[in-house]
């Protein structure tokens, strides 16, 4: 609880006025809160003795309305300063937590799964708010106004009465603390229960033709029973602790209601009690279970903010692993590997080996090789996702480490074998790669990329929208589109890593054919399966096993005996049989 | 509110479990109003009397009644909320079993309109808050209103004018709670709004990280994720302020008021000439009048989870409403192979057809490939073939029976599709060959393996056929699970095959190990190809190039090569680097 409070010291120190006089109005309001019950004791007492008289009863009334209403403007405004930081707070940290996510390097995410990063941003958002807008009511509500009634009950009515009643209720904290945490131990498994259900349901829906086609429509049902009961079995389970609860409740509270009449009509019968107080006592009695359950939950609840924070702690101390110091600006792109060597912090062997590489501003180079051989790690180094391994890695005669990574990055277009495309419209997903650009700009982009035919079949066309909330595309639209997204920004090095593997053999080349036109004075690096994209390459580099096995023109290495030669063959032979 | 009610309705095939669980319900509210009435004797009849007149024995006999009662209390409310949280449950699991087995029998169509995710919240996440409903909401309010009508009615027997007060605030509480979930609602539902917003945001700047970071793009994706969060603290914010305002807060003020206007009927009672109140009875309504308002903050607080109850109800109907797939009667037996189109027409949307009028005639044992770019209406042909969609216009005829009549399962069962992204489930690579299908015996599916070249996958995995393959085969390359598809249709042994770009999107090692696959798999069966590479498809007896909806040429490589059309002109394009060299 104190780890929970300290880590968020900044936040209290920032905003002190403000808890102080939460903390002030608090306090007030818990001694507001007691008035009543003593009113209600008076007048039941007034009218026991027969001493009650119309002007004792309007003061009584007229006090009873003038505490109703402060103590209303007070909670009200001590809750809404309380639970507004909360909210406050979790917004800082999401907005820290966001800011993060986006100046780290893919490492990281390959570290985190992306469930877990959401979980973050979202499960533990909420816990933390709990933690700083129910958690510290509770601390402070409860903490002051247990302690506030417990010292009316003891000083106003009676000191052996308040002990003796208020035995049976740490029972209560005891309680909610130990079932709380077995609760939410079986609430886990239960919502591991439920994610296997989820995946079920996910699988059949995604392999929908699929199960039509091999007809397993009932198969699928049965199994799925299977799992809905599952998680009905462990959901019951949560269930049947979380119903004691209740019960537990009503009857420890009775046994302190039992003390306080029992002992109350003895200390009555000594003369030491009068029957308003034994009343007044047992509306205190009633107004402190709320609090004693709100103790219990505390514990759990400022547990699992802390938990929560930490773990967003984690993330937001992650320093990047890859180290930008330089300040250089790159000025044309002429682009050499020297020996660079690379091992991903996961693997055992060298995923890039010796790679020597020369590239003269505006060359064309080809990267091939089998899945896995390093193409993809080596353009990975080229855009400085990964900290540097050995060897050099010059552009325009300086080293890469020395070198800025958004200015680096300024210069260089993109288009991963992923196509990621966001949630907005075609346009705004091409103008991503750079906002400013025209509409000349844009439709040059269109067209270089042979965007335009798709474009007609979109309902929309350009204002169509895309990503998760928009229309379905196939995966060779989503390619053309990352492929104009990164020509707009007409970049100094242009980077296609596999990305016409969805676009048929003609569109395949008249894109290439435009960008050999468009881009003559620029750096172009097409990495592909597909010999046909690179024939054209002033460099080409066979990979294999993070080493470059052949380079050469495509002329060069047709002529000696290798990969390339034996790859190029086989998509030959294909139009030689029938030719 | 007709989903609610609708909802309810569900209960019925549990009605039993309802009752028992309701009378447990009135048993808890009974023993929770006697208690008080045990306290009111005790003050009455013993403390009342005053110093050295009380007899303790008789107390404490009172107080252990008191304990009976309360244990019993205790009792009846662990059952009365185990039984109607157990028994919603089974409800709910029994909607989601309809709605499963109904999205089974969904036509195809239904799918492809709606993303993955979104089917499958209703399935799960939606029918959880039905869950909530029924274990929370539903006997909160049952046994929350309950008890406030049993107390009214107490109170009334008690004191008459007390219960006019509290007669008096029923209509009070009702508009309250009908004002304050109006308002709620809005800002509950702008809030999870923006908060899915956020969670989308999240996931989508998460996955396209890179793309994000090599465009220079951090600023901007900050700045709409920065209003997404600062709209989504503002609506939180509001309501933090409503429920500041309106929430517990004023149901205090009303228990309090009450309190306030006890004093007057207590005083007023004991100054006028009628009979006093005994400090019993005052006892007793003070605390029936707190026991009445406690219902009211549960209430309200479980106004948002019956809210979106009610939302999700409306979704889930929404789709247990979408119509069903007509299960035709007609049988295939005597199917060999041969399939027709004739004078097809077909369009997804009224006006954009996609296939105009299509003749096809495929022999048994025939391969057809189909070429064209997308949207030329290759995969809509694989689309009625499997009957996932019916032809708009003219027939398709399997032995010269119209599909049209054919039971789907009964055509199904003779066609098998291998996907462009194969799809892997978790389970054993067994399980992935020969699905649920126990007529593929163990060393059939194993043989169907072996004879697309899966040898080296067989190997290379720890248990062989047993080894278990985690969801979507993520451990798998490409190539190896395509091959795993191919020997799934293998096993099945169908009369047609349909390859769906099955070859794209691999290597050029993968593709070759791919192409032997196809080999032994299409012999001696009816085949339909789609491929981008035409060198796939040179050996197809039929090959088809289609355009925006027409067949546009028609015949084998040879003749098609020969009459030096598109396909010749595709030809070469793929050829042309070759010919570039000789020069």
């Amino acid at each position: 609880m104190i780890d929970f409070i300290y880590k968020l010291k900044w936040y209290f120190s920032e905003h002190k006025m403000k808890y102080l006089l939460i903390v002030v109005l608090a306090v007030i309001s818990n001694f507001m809160e007691v008035i009543p019950p003593q009113l209600i004791g008076r007048t039941i007492d007034l009218i026991n003795t027969g001493d009650m008289t119309i002007g004792t009863m309007w003061l009584i009334f007229l006090l009873f309305i003038a505490v109703i209403i402060s103590t209303y403007l007070l909670l009200y405004s001590w809750f809404y300063m309380l639970f507004g930081s909360a909210y406050d707070i979790e917004s800082i940290l999401r907005m820290r937590l966001m800011q993060k996510f986006l100046t780290l390097s893919p490492s990281f995410y390959e570290r985190n799964k992306t469930g877990d990063l959401m979980a973050k941003a979202t499960n533990d958002m909420r816990s933390i708010n709990r933690a700083m807008g129910f958690g510290l009511i509770t601390l402070l509500d409860a903490s002051t106004f247990l302690l506030t009634i417990i010292l009316v009950m003891a000083f106003t009515i009676n000191l052996e009465l308040t002990f003796y009643a208020l035995l049976p209720l740490p029972l209560l904290i005891i309680i909610e603390v130990y079932l709380g945490r077995m609760i939410s131990k079986r609430h886990t498994e239960s919502q591991k229960s439920f994610g296997v259900m989820n995946d079920a349901a996910l699988e059949v829906v995604e392999g929908v033709r699929l199960t039509r086609s091999y007809v397993q429509e009932e198969a699928e049902a049965a199994s799925f029973k299977g799992k809905t009961k599952d998680y009905l079995d462990r959901f019951m389970k949560v269930e049947k602790l979380d119903a004691l609860f209740q019960p537990l409740t009503i009857f420890v509270v009775s046994l302190s209601f039992i003390i306080a009449f029992g002992y109350g009509a003895v200390l009555v019968n000594e003369g030491e009690m009068t029957v308003g107080e034994v009343v007044t006592f047992n509306i205190y009695l009633n107004m402190l279970i709320w609090p004693m359950f709100a103790m219990g939950m505390l514990f759990n609840i400022m547990q699992r903010g802390n938990a929560s924070l930490n773990r967003v702690e984690e993330v937001l101390q992650t320093e990047d692993d890859v180290v930008d110091t330089g300040d250089s600006i790159v000025e044309s792109s002429e682009i050499d590997f020297e020996h660079v060597s690379f091992s991903y912090p996961a693997s055992s062997r060298q995923n890039l080996d010796g790679v020597t590489i020369h590239l003269k501003a505006g060359d064309t180079l080809g990267i091939v090789g089998k899945t896995g051989s390093g193409k993809t790690t080596l353009i990975r180094q080229l855009l400085k996702m990964y900290p540097a391994g050995t060897g050099s890695l010059i552009i325009d005669g300086i080293n890469i480490t020395r070198l800025n990574k958004k200015e680096l990055r300024q210069r260089i277009g993109y288009v991963s074998q992923e196509n990621i495309l966001f949630s907005r419209t075609v346009k705004d997903n091409i103008l991503f790669g750079n906002p400013g650009a025209s509409d000349d700009e844009l439709d040059r982009a269109i067209e270089v990329s042979a965007l335009d035919s798709d474009l007609a079949l979109m309902q929309k066309g350009l204002q169509t929208m895309v990503g998760e909330k928009g229309v379905a595309l196939s995966g060779g639209q989503k390619q053309r589109i990352s492929i104009a997204r990164s020509l707009i920004k007409d970049p100094e090095i242009l980077i296609f890593d596999d990305a016409l593997s969805a676009v048929d053999a003609k569109t395949e080349q008249q894109i290439i054919d435009n960008i050999k036109r468009e881009r003559k004075e620029k750096t172009t690096i097409i990495v592909t399966h597909r010999l046909s994209a690179v024939r054209h390459a002033d460099v080409i580099v066979v990979l294999e096993d993070g080493r470059i096995a052949e380079t050469g023109s495509h002329d060069e290495l047709v002529k000696s005996d290798g990969w390339y030669r034996r790859q190029n063959q086989y998509y030959e032979t294909g139009g030689e049989e029938n030719d | 509110m007709t989903e609610i009610k609708r909802l309810l309705k569900y209960s019925l095939n549990y009605k039993w479990w309802f009752i028992g669980g309701s009378i447990m319900m009135v048993l808890m509210v009974f023993f929770e109003l006697l208690g008080p009435l045990i306290i009111m004797t005790v003050l009455d009849d013993h403390i009342r009397l005053g110093e050295g007149n009380i007899n303790v024995e008789a107390v404490i006999r009172l107080l252990i009644i008191y304990a009976l009662i309360k244990l019993f209390h205790a009792i009846v409310a662990y059952f009365a909320q185990i039984i109607l949280q157990s028994t919603g449950a089974k409800v709910v699991q029994s909607i989601r079993h309809q709605v499963f087995e109904h999205i089974q029998k969904l036509p195809v169509k239904y799918f492809d309109n709606l993303p993955a995710g979104k089917v499958v919240a209703r399935i799960t996440n939606d029918t959880e808050s039905m869950l909530e409903f029924f274990t929370y909401v539903l006997p909160m309010f049952l046994v929350n209103g309950l008890t406030m009508m049993a107390i009214t009615l107490a109170i009334f027997i008690v004191n008459i004018y007390a219960g006019i007060i509290m007669l008096i605030f029923v209509p009070i509480i009702l508009l309250w709670i009908i004002v304050y979930r109006k308002y709620s609602n809005d800002y509950n539902h702008m809030k999870r709004e923006r908060n899915s917003d956020m969670n989308a945001a999240i996931s989508e700047s998460i996955n396209g990280m890179t793309t994000i970071q090599v465009f220079n793009r951090e600023k901007q994706i900050e700045s709409e994720f920065k209003d997404l969060n600062d709209e989504y603290t503002d609506s939180a914010t509001k309501l933090v302020k409503l429920n500041g305002l309106s929430g517990d807060n004023l149901a205090g003020v009303m228990q309090s008021f009450v309190f306030a206007l006890m004093v007057i009927v207590f005083s007023l009672a004991f100054l006028s000439p009628s009979e006093a109140l005994t400090v019993g009875t005052m006892y007793l309504l003070v605390d029936y009048i707190t026991r009445f308002f406690n219902p009211l903050y549960e209430i309200v607080g479980q106004i948002e989870i019956f809210e979106q109850a009610r939302v999700a109800s409306v979704k889930v109907f929404e789709m247990i409403d979408e119509e069903e797939e007509i299960e035709d009667k007609g049988t295939l037996d005597d199917f060999d192979g041969d399939i027709d189109f004739r004078n097809v027409s077909f369009f997804y949307k009224e006006g954009h057809l996609v296939l105009k009028e299509i003749d096809l005639s495929v022999g048994r044992g025939e391969t057809i490939a189909l070429v064209g770019h997308t949207g030329s209406g290759k995969s809509s042909i694989i689309n009625l073939l499997m009957r996932f969609y019916d032809p708009t216009e003219g027939r398709v005829l399997f032995s010269g029976k119209d599909t049209k009549h054919i039971n789907k399962k009964e055509l199904r069962k003779h066609v098998s599709i291998v996907l462009q992204d194969p799809f892997i489930y978790a389970g054993t690579l067994l399980y992935n060959i020969r699905l649920n299908n126990e007529d593929i015996s163990r060393e059939a599916a194993r043989a169907a393996l072996l004879e697309v070249g899966g040898r080296e996958l067989m190997e290379k995995l720890d248990r062989g056929m047993d080894a278990w393959l985690p969801e979507r085969g993520a451990t798998l390359s490409l190539g190896e699970r395509q091959l795993i598809s191919f020997a799934r249709a293998l096993a099945f042994d169908p009369k047609v095959l349909v390859l769906d770009e099955a070859t794209s999107n691999v290597d050029s090692e993968t593709e070759q190990m791919i192409q032997n696959a196809m080999k032994v798999v299409s012999r001696k069966r009816t085949t339909f190809i789609i491929a981008h590479r035409l060198s796939t498809i040179q050996h197809a007896d039929q090959i088809i190039i289609l355009e925006e909806g027409n067949i546009m040429e028609q015949g084998n490589h040879q003749s098609l090569m020969d009459m030096n059309g598109i396909y010749a002109e595709m030809f070469k394009m793929q050829v042309m680097d070759r010919n570039m060299r000789h020069a």
